[in-house]
């Protein structure tokens, strides 16, 4: 006996919706997903008519279905945005160079522009030549923090107002839990944020269009619309903590399906007592990136790489920074601390 | 005694990974005296089809939670998961949500 | 999503226990017996000392109990309120100027009615834990669950606090009451210790089906903390105390903060989890056992002989994955073995949390929630969690795109969205004004609670059959509130200003 659509009452379901436990027919679906994304970017006020935006896109599900729906919505409703598919090239044998070919089909097939910024062109560095050097430790650092700012100068290079970024309603429940894991009360507090404001020169405000879509509908859109995605993972194994975080997210989903949403819910109702420390923004009195050091984290990450001593911007090495800005020359013992690599 | 079923298996979205790569399978399930539901095929897929790393597809008796299951183009969850008295040509599908952005 | 989004450089120590040294790390003489953290090791005396004085400072330094203040001890019988009841005997035994100086009384909550333990059982429990409690000397009660049903509607409802103390009057009344002859023990009670209450077999029933109307172990679990601290806060407002003592653990409650993040408690983490919690408005909740991990409860009560007593609960026995609380309990309990600073790291956020503050000023109680008392979380902006949820609801119920125009309420007079007009109803007009609209219950029910409940306790009553079984006090509450809410509407035509409403 196949279950009937809560919405149409006529068609087949083919789905059991986590966030409402409701079950909807393909058709159902497909409208409410959607229908719910432009909600989003409505109540949240993302986009002005107007406007140019970015779309960070990686050729995974995330970034496919969101420029997927991105680019209907915008006719749809006619926002009047132009769009522009941006990628970062990590310089990723065997998965990076794969999946931006999923993005230049995607470019055909929606077409839209394709910006490709890479690592290497930014910074004269790739992700397989800092793997050689830091080992598989602490790689994902030096890519987070890379990525960050070269999905910003990319932005500017494009001249887009905006950038928007392919997080789920599970990445963002699942970065709420991991700053609890990790008492971080800072990130804690910004980061159910669905846009950030610019904060600066280079920085370019950001925003999730799909914070309250869950990872199972996005897969599921992408699989009954037949996007066209690449689904690696990333070869330099992934950070094993977070991994823990997911884990427990997927649990609890299948304990109780709303709870994705229920965390998020909980990480916007936070409040934090007052006199709690938060960093102060300032910016890098190198390249004028938003840091809350005198040096961005960008920088004292190429700093350690260029100079051979990767360790510089993994932990809080602050006192290095004055010795960085004037050039001095480090001692034989921080050499060393900084130089060893562990595997 | 059922006689023995041909279905069809899909592996999606990186969890083809765990199959060699191989997306698309053509199974025929033996026959057995009772009828196969999904729970038994969860068995059989992990004796003859799963090459690595079991404990990144099932859990339990069940799927590892983030991995999707589709039965005929419908979520199992509505048509009563682990229970589901599966058919002759049916189609299931096993999508990972785990991988990638 | 690729991991690295963010980066993060604390490093969490993984659990490499260093080689302990055998003597104590206090007094660096006697043999080491307990071990804490790793590499701190203290020996039997050091450890007592330790484990004390960590009780008294933690009462000591939020001031929130006064010399002479009627304190009730809610003890479940557990290793950890059972630990606490100890400590306070110890307290009280102290000289004077170590001396707790609070007048203590004890109650125990039988909650095996609503666990489906046998009448033997619970008598058993019950003898036992008397046993311990006559041995005190305080004042103690012992309440079968079951009398929950009986409550007053006022249990429910906020009172008002009484007068606010000034800190700076807690030292003048602390030397104030060193110089009066500063007795603790309690008078001897007029209360027949001997018999145990009986329970009518027609109540544990009334509870059973309460219990069994709760669809998932989650809700259900909810429920009877619900209930359970309902009937406590009722024995320490009609026993004349003014403050509650829990005994919840450092671990318990970095457990309980995952937890109450889990289910939509954000907004009500701090009360759930911080030091004093003062949503009944008249009694305080204190939990003085927060600095004290559940590792050290337990070596403390072998060590110094604590009695306490393993009783079964909703979720003995029951899996990871049966409930909420209990994967959350499993998944901190494993990460903790691999990471030990994840319970302390846990509780540290709980420190840095305040409750959220969109309490109105009037105190008007359609402002908490019926059933936890917490300022209500569900007035959000429209770009939420919770009106995107609503969205959902109405979206996966409404035939596309066939759009029942009674429902579509205009986005008003905000600029940005005017050229992205909102086609489909404004979901908190939805919330607001026809309350049961966006309920997905396929009957209606008899009364709809969601206007009265906090987001949370929103998600417990959605996972009940039917709430036609709650409590006579909670169902008659919710009615009053639903009259004033009527008549409030009914008077604001005639009202030149209602002064709230944005």
């Amino acid at each position: 006996m196949p279950v009937l659509c809560n919405s149409c009452a006529e068609k087949r379901a083919v789905l059991k919706r986590p966030k409402t436990g409701h079950s909807l027919c393909k058709e159902c679906f497909f409208w409410a997903f959607e229908e719910e994304v432009h909600q989003t970017i409505v109540a949240a006020k993302l986009f002005k008519p107007g406007e140019s935006v970015g779309i960070a896109a990686s050729g995974g599900k995330d970034s496919t279905v969101l420029a997927h729906v991105m680019k209907l919505l915008n006719e749809r409703y006619k926002y009047g945005l132009e769009l522009t598919l941006l990628s970062v090239d990590e310089g990723i044998t065997g998965y990076r160079d794969d999946s931006l070919e999923t993005v230049k089909r995607n470019q055909q097939q929606y077409e839209l522009p394709l910006k490709i910024v890479s690592y290497e062109e930014l910074y004269g560095w790739t992700m397989d030549a800092i793997v050689k050097q830091v080992g598989l430790k602490n790689n994902c650092t030096f890519c987070g923090v890379f990525r960050r700012q070269a999905l910003d100068r990319g932005a500017i290079m494009l001249k887009v107002d905006k950038i928007c970024t392919g997080h789920n309603a599970d990445d963002v429940a699942e970065t709420v839990l991991m700053n609890v894991l990790r008492g971080d009360i800072a990130r804690l507090r910004r980061c159910t944020a669905i846009s950030t404001a610019s904060e600066g020169d280079g920085v370019v405000p950001r925003c999730k269009p799909l914070k309250y879509a869950y990872e199972k509908e996005i897969v599921l859109y992408a699989y009954f619309k037949k996007l066209d995605y690449f689904s690696t993972e990333c070869i330099y194994s992934p950070n094993a903590y977070r991994g823990y975080a997911r884990t427990f997210l997927k649990d609890l989903e299948s304990v109780r399906p709303s709870s994705i949403m229920d965390i998020i819910h909980s990480g916007e109702n936070l409040s934090v007592k007052e006199g709690v420390r938060m960093p102060v923004q300032g910016t890098c009195s190198r390249c004028g990136y938003i840091s809350s050091q005198p040096l961005c984290k960008s920088c004292v990450l190429l700093e350690g790489l260029n100079r051979g001593l990767p360790k510089l911007g993994i932990g809080k090495h602050h006192r290095f920074h004055e010795k960085i800005l004037s050039q001095q020359p480090f001692t034989e013992k921080e050499e060393k601390k900084l130089k060893s690599v562990e595997f | 005694m059922a006689a023995p079923l041909a279905i069809h298996l899909e592996f999606g979205g990186g969890a083809e990974l765990l199959f060699s790569g191989v997306k698309e399978h053509h199974v025929t399930l033996p026959s057995q005296s009772e009828p196969w539901d999904v729970k038994q095929l969860l068995v059989w897929i992990q004796r003859n089809l799963l090459k690595e790393r079991p404990e990144l597809f099932v859990q339990g008796d069940s799927v590892r939670p983030g991995i999707l299951v589709l039965i005929n183009d419908a979520d199992w969850e509505l048509m009563g998961q682990l229970d589901y008295k599966l058919q002759d040509q049916d189609n299931v599908v096993f999508i990972s949500t785990l991988h990638g952005g | 999503m690729c991991q690295a989004e963010e980066e993060y450089s604390d490093e969490l120590g993984s659990a490499h226990v260093p080689s302990v040294s055998k003597k104590c790390v206090k007094c660096k003489e006697a043999t080491a017996a307990v071990v804490i953290r790793a590499g701190d090791v203290y020996c039997r005396a050091c450890f007592k000392e330790y484990y004390i004085h960590k009780f008294r400072a933690t009462l000591g330094k939020n001031r929130v109990i006064f010399p002479g203040e009627k304190v009730l001890l809610a003890v479940s019988g557990g290793p950890s309120s059972c630990s606490m009841l100890h400590q306070v005997q110890e307290g009280l035994s102290q000289s004077v100027h170590k001396k707790l100086r609070f007048l203590p009384g004890i109650v125990y909550i039988d909650e095996g009615g609503a666990v489906g333990r046998s009448v033997e059982e619970r008598l058993r429990t019950m003898a036992e834990l008397q046993a311990v409690f006559k041995a005190t000397g305080f004042q103690f009660y012992i309440v079968p669950l079951e009398e929950v049903l009986d409550l007053p509607g006022s249990v429910v409802v906020s009172a008002l606090a009484p007068p606010e103390r000034a800190n700076s009057t807690y030292k003048a009344e602390v030397d104030h009451f060193m110089h009066s002859n500063c007795s603790t023990r309690s008078a001897p009670q007029d209360q027949d210790h001997e018999a145990l209450p009986e329970v009518q077999e027609s109540a544990t029933q009334m509870l059973q089906q309460l219990m069994l109307s709760a669809k998932t172990l989650t809700a259900r679990q909810n429920l009877l903390n619900t209930l359970r601290q309902h009937l406590l806060v009722h024995m320490a407002r009609t026993r004349g105390y003014s403050k509650l003592m829990l005994g919840d653990s450092r671990t318990r409650l970095a457990v309980k903060l995952l937890t109450s993040l889990s289910l939509g408690r954000g907004a009500q983490l701090a009360q759930d989890t911080g030091f004093s919690d003062s949503r009944y408005g008249d009694i305080i909740s204190v939990r003085p056992m927060r600095d004290h991990s559940a590792k050290e409860v337990f070596y403390y009560n072998h060590l110094f002989h604590v009695t306490f007593l393993f009783i079964p609960s909703l979720d003995t026995k029951m899996t990871d994955k049966a409930s909420v609380q209990r994967l959350t309990e499993s998944f901190v309990t494993k990460l903790q073995e691999e990471f030990p600073s994840t319970v302390s790291t846990i509780y540290r956020t709980s420190e840095k949390l305040q409750t959220a503050g969109r309490c109105s000023s009037t105190g008007d109680q359609c402002e908490r929630c019926l059933l936890c008392l917490c300022t209500l979380d569900t007035a959000v902006d429209d770009a939420s969690a919770f009106q995107a949820t609503l969205i959902s609801e109405q979206l996966s119920q409404t035939a596309w795109p066939r759009v029942d125009r009674s429902k579509v309420a205009k986005h008003q007079g905000k600029p940005e969205s005017t050229s992205f007009t909102a086609q489909y109803c404004s979901a908190k007009a939805g919330a607001q004004d026809c309350g049961g609209c966006c309920s997905f219950a396929k009957e209606p029910e008899p009364m709809d609670l969601r206007s009265l409940l906090c987001y949370s306790c929103q998600l417990t009553i959605r996972d009940m059959s039917s709430i036609e079984h709650l409590p006579p006090y909670i169902l008659s509450e919710a009615q009053r509130r639903h009259r004033r809410c009527e008549m409030r509407e009914e008077i604001s035509e005639f009202l030149l200003d209602s002064g709230k409403d944005d």
